[in-house]
């Protein structure tokens, strides 16, 4: 087990670390700038679990959220477990190779929102009694007012909002391996997780582009059923 | 965004002399008693009897006040009203608008939730605002945590504010060049690329060389290292721990006599 997280972290990861932090919290920045509804702030956990490993992905997860705590938003503070969590996950699905090829990154993706959502959970409803600060909340407070159950409502509203975000996200993590030179990776623990199927063709990335689509108008029609009945 | 990026003040202080050890224990044995005791008043009194009291000790009350104002207060003031509008428990109505109604129960759960947010947050900020994290991550690694946790906190302190700085000057640059950043939404979402890309390859590239920097000084010598600075524990700080553990422990165990 020691060696087996052992054998996640070299030099050029313990390098990486902070950097893919700064990467988080910087393009977290940047999207909020936009004003997208995505927060696309675990790029680095993401490209940090697939290049080092499961173990350095769930570090970097978890210290992106303590240092954003710190330095920007002390409310970021108590979700570190969900942030490690995603790193953990991706890691993992890199490791079973589902991060060599456009379709199998939305899978990716998918799982690491469904993961997410589990473990955002019970921190939502433990902590906040549900409703937090975070504009989703609204989707929350709805569902209870119309008396769902907390745990139904907060999980629903995480199932909703997830999916779309965590995807993208595992998307462009896999653009940035997609463009990074072949000798860079080389010297990261698991260039293998990475090795790219396929030629990663055009065809798969705008199939994988149509999924994420549908899923956006997925997640807008069961919002507008829920806001509707 | 932050100019700066430690909340550190440097002062000559008691809580500033403590070993910051002792002071990680006293945040959490006060994270602990906020969260864990049943007794409603509990987050409340301790911001007032203990948060408040140790920023006047730590002379650091009005860097305190400002933190507070700036930051701390607006998050738990939107989250003490979200939860008293939309949190639907109790029927005892005081505020009733359309749809939208406040009952004596959700404005005490409000309350609650409110105040053990205050007592999480101020207390981290009292710690950061009497420690330098360079002081702390020392004085763990002096007690066997691995020294690559300690590099990584510490350059993620100090790259996080070169990293925003170059997130803006490309966000800056991005624009001059006429990239739409404001109008419609497909837009701005086309407008991601052209500023994530340049930031995460620039910052990517820089990984290699700071690899064989660190390690042409040593990074992985299994050789025990020495510190430039020690760190004081006295008996003192170590009597305070555990002053402070028994204290969480006893005020989370009257729960058991809580009706």
């Amino acid at each position: 087990m020691l060696e087996k997280i052992k054998n996640n972290f070299n030099t050029q990861a313990w390098v990486l670390i902070p950097i893919a932090v700064a990467i988080n919290i910087a393009v977290g920045q940047i999207v909020l700038v936009l004003k997208l509804p995505v927060y696309l702030d675990s790029i680095g956990t993401v490209l940090v679990a697939v290049l080092c490993g499961p173990w350095a992905g769930a570090l970097t997860g978890a210290l992106s959220n303590i240092i954003w705590g710190i330095a920007i938003d002390p409310g970021a503070f108590p979700w570190w477990p969900v942030a490690a969590m995603i790193g953990y996950m991706a890691g993992r699905m890199a490791q079973w190779g589902f991060f060599k090829s456009w379709w199998k990154v939305v899978v990716t993706g998918f799982v690491v929102a469904l993961t997410a959502a589990i473990v955002s959970t019970p921190i939502g409803v433990y902590l906040f009694g549900g409703i937090t600060a975070s504009g989703s909340s609204f989707i929350t407070a709805y569902l209870l007012q119309t008396g769902t159950g907390v745990w139904e409502a907060v999980f629903s509203t995480n199932f909703l909002v997830e999916p779309v975000d965590k995807i993208t996200t595992a998307m462009i993590a896999f653009a940035i391996v997609l463009g990074l030179p072949k000798r860079t990776i080389g010297g990261y623990p698991k260039p293998e997780q990475v090795e790219v199927e396929g030629g990663a063709n055009k065809n798969q990335l705008y199939i994988a582009i149509g999924v994420v689509v549908l899923l956006v108008l997925f997640a807008a029609f069961m919002l507008q059923r829920i806001l509707g009945g | 965004m932050h100019e700066r990026l430690s909340f550190h003040i440097k002062r000559e202080s008691t809580l500033h002399n403590l070993n910051p050890l002792t002071k990680l224990t006293l945040v959490f044995s006060l994270l602990l008693t906020g969260f864990l005791s049943k007794w409603y008043w509990m987050p409340h009194l301790l911001t007032l009897l203990a948060i408040l009291p140790l920023s006047f000790v730590g002379k650091v009350s009005r860097e305190f006040f400002w933190t507070a104002l700036r930051l701390i207060l607006p998050a738990a003031g939107f989250l003490f009203i979200m939860q008293a509008f939309f949190q639907p428990v109790g029927d005892t109505i005081i505020f009733e608008f359309h749809f939208l109604n406040i009952t004596q129960e959700s404005l005490m759960f409000a309350f609650r939730n409110a105040t053990r947010i205050i007592v999480m947050v101020s207390a981290f900020t009292l710690f950061l605002l009497t420690t330098h994290p360079s002081e702390l991550m020392s004085d763990l690694s002096r007690r066997g945590l691995p020294g690559q946790f300690s590099y990584v906190i510490i350059s993620t302190l100090q790259i996080l504010p070169q990293i925003i700085a170059k997130a803006q000057t490309i966000i800056a640059a991005q624009r001059s060049r006429g990239l739409d950043t404001e109008s419609s939404f497909l837009k701005r979402a086309g407008s991601v690329v052209p500023l994530v890309g340049p930031l995460v390859f620039g910052s990517l590239a820089e990984v290699e060389e700071r690899a064989i920097a660190i390690e042409a000084r040593g990074f992985t010598s299994k050789k025990e290292k020495t510190s430039l600075s020690e760190i004081p524990d006295e008996p003192f700080d170590k009597a305070a721990r555990w002053v402070f553990i028994t204290l969480a422990i006893i005020s989370i165990s009257f729960n058991f006599w809580l009706p």
